[in-house]
């Protein structure tokens, strides 16, 4: 309930610009379908800039504001929604003006969108908003699927985007009544560049923690656990958070200095970090190879997966997928380490036992703690996971608190089983790895 | 949500590009009324329509009547009335702060168009 409250906080906030432009509007703004489209051009442009400055806003990754959003994952959705109506309506402003301008021809029309060079309001928005579409188009799938990279490097278009409609805003001045203009947009302006500050300049300083790789493990041919001992400041986590990680190995293939998110897998009573990769692109493949002693930062700690990380409430049921068992095994070697009772069941999904990774270390700790059972889940052999499957594992999951993390299709399904079981919504917990 | 921002997208652009070509197509437009034919006034005339009941203002060497515009404009009337039977180029050029009109404010001028300015 408490990350529905702090998401309708932030559309709410979208709309106090709006409400003020809307409280200098009289009814003269709707006398005629130019005067009306002029109108809805104005809040389409007042809107949308309003919801890109918030999205700006949620970009700072603060460690621990992510929280009250239920997660980095959810926080970064709610980014994604802002941004997507923010561009949707400021497509609409120039052309809903254009369109205004058209009734008194088509030359007018045409010189609302392209005025004179001097008329440097108008450029900058039309230079804010291509700029826009440049960064958008990837987080959209406008031409395909970006790599990680290349989206993250487009994506720092955003900061002159938001510089440029600002100046656009400023300009035109009097989108509302006296005062208001300047105090509105100069707080949103605030919150905006305060997040990209935080990012580009704070973070790097403040909140980057340096590790050192002190051992290096392979669960699997194309698997990583790295274990990492901290440098002077050592990270505050609760199993389950993940981290943004960069590698500062000279040696690798790929990805030196770059920052990727991953799970920590590692106990928080443990003295260092664990953190198991997949070779999934290029730079979680070229990390496969890093050496021990070379020099990491962590960044974080992010997300809110479990409910109480420290021991089990109210009896529970995990899903996992390959790579997705990172979370789990936190969990399970950090109630391991309190000695705590663990009345969970676990559904590990591979597709075949060579994929069964950590599979011993598994088996250990189901044996090990009290009340915890393990399912090994071979798809090859039995298919997708059905609901009489989860029935028989597990005869009361309809019960449980359930969590799932692994490939997006396999959360799906198992989302789908657990609501015609009747499982209700707020018991449903789910770790997405895909951010776009 | 990812086909919908697409479609507006797609929609943009070939909504901005149709008006660019019907622009293109469409040069009469540019023909403007010059006021040749219209009456000219001399400033004396011109200053004594200086209140909201009747508020002329001279724009560029033109002179247009306002009454009936001033209670459509975006702001109070008193920014519009102080300007009624005077020279008013700058206040359509700067609205007192630096920034013109927009091309629909300069077209929308036309229809309110009443004479000239007489030459002394």
């Amino acid at each position: 309930m408490r990350a529905r409250t702090a998401r309708l906080t932030v559309w709410l906030l979208a709309l106090v610009p709006v409400l003020f432009v809307l409280m200098g509007f009289g009814l003269s703004d709707l006398a005629s379908p130019a005067a009306t489209l002029n109108t809805l051009g104005r809040l389409t442009g007042v809107a949308g800039l309003a919801l890109l400055l918030l999205a700006a806003a949620l970009s700072a990754r603060v460690p621990g504001f992510d929280q009250s959003f239920g997660g980095l994952t959810r926080l970064w959705h709610t980014h994604h929604l802002l941004g997507a109506w923010s561009l949707i309506l400021l497509l609409l402003h120039p052309v809903l003006l254009a369109l205004s301008a058209a009734a008194h021809g088509t030359d007018t029309a045409f010189r609302t969108l392209f005025p004179p060079l001097s008329d440097i309001a108008t450029w900058s928005g039309w230079l804010a908003l291509i700029l826009m579409m440049i960064f958008l188009a990837p987080s959209f799938h406008f031409f395909g699927r970006p790599d990680y990279e290349r989206w993250k490097l487009v994506h720092r278009l955003s900061g002159p985007a938001v510089i440029l409609a600002l100046v656009h805003t400023f300009y035109f001045s009097r989108t509302m009544p006296g005062w208001t203009d300047v105090a509105v947009w100069t707080l949103f302006a605030g919150l905006a560049v305060g997040a990209v500050a935080w990012r580009f300049v704070f973070s790097r300083r403040i909140g980057r923690l340096t590790y050192r790789v002190s051992d290096v493990e392979h669960p699997a041919n194309n698997i990583v656990e790295l274990t990492l001992e901290p440098g002077k400041r050592t990270l505050q986590y609760q199993a389950g958070n993940f981290v943004y990680l960069a590698p500062f190995d000279r040696e690798l293939a790929d990805g030196y200095a770059e920052e990727h998110p991953y799970t920590l897998s590692s106990s928080p009573r443990e003295p260092g970090l664990r953190i198991a990769i997949k070779d999934l692109g290029d730079a979680s493949r070229a990390i496969q190879d890093i050496r021990v002693g070379s020099k990491v930062t962590v960044e974080g700690p992010y997300g809110r997966f479990f409910k109480s990380p420290d021991r089990i409430e109210t009896p529970e049921l995990w899903v996992a997928g390959g790579i997705g068992i990172t979370p789990f095994l936190a969990r399970m070697r950090h109630l391991k380490a309190l000695e705590e009772p663990a009345d969970a069941y676990l559904v590990f999904c591979v597709q075949d036992e060579a994929r069964a990774i950590f599979l011993e270390e598994l088996t250990e700790l189901a044996d090990a703690l009290p009340d915890f059972h393990l399912h090994m889940h071979y798809f090859y052999q039995e298919g997708p996971v059905s609901l009489q499957y989860l029935e028989s594992a597990c005869p009361d999951f309809s019960e449980r608190e359930i969590y799932i993390c692994g490939p997006t299709p396999l959360n799906h399904l198992i989302q789908r089983h657990a609501r015609a079981a009747g499982v209700p919504l707020a018991r449903i917990h789910t770790e997405e790895f895909e951010l776009l | 949500m990812k086909k919908l921002t697409y479609t507006l997208f797609v929609a943009f652009w070939a909504s901005v590009l149709t008006i660019a070509g019907l622009h293109a197509m469409d040069k009469k437009d540019a023909e403007k009324a010059n006021g040749d034919e219209l009456p000219a006034y001399t400033w004396d005339e011109i200053e004594q329509h200086d209140s909201l009941d009747s508020c002329w203002k001279v724009i560029e060497g033109k002179v247009y009547d306002f009454t009936d515009y001033i209670p459509d404009h975006p702001t109070p009337p008193s920014v519009m009335e102080q300007w009624c039977g005077k020279e008013s180029t700058e206040a359509m050029r700067t609205k007192g702060y630096g920034r013109d009109h927009s091309p629909a404010a300069w077209a929308m001028i036309d229809d309110y168009l009443v004479g000239t300015v007489a030459e002394e």
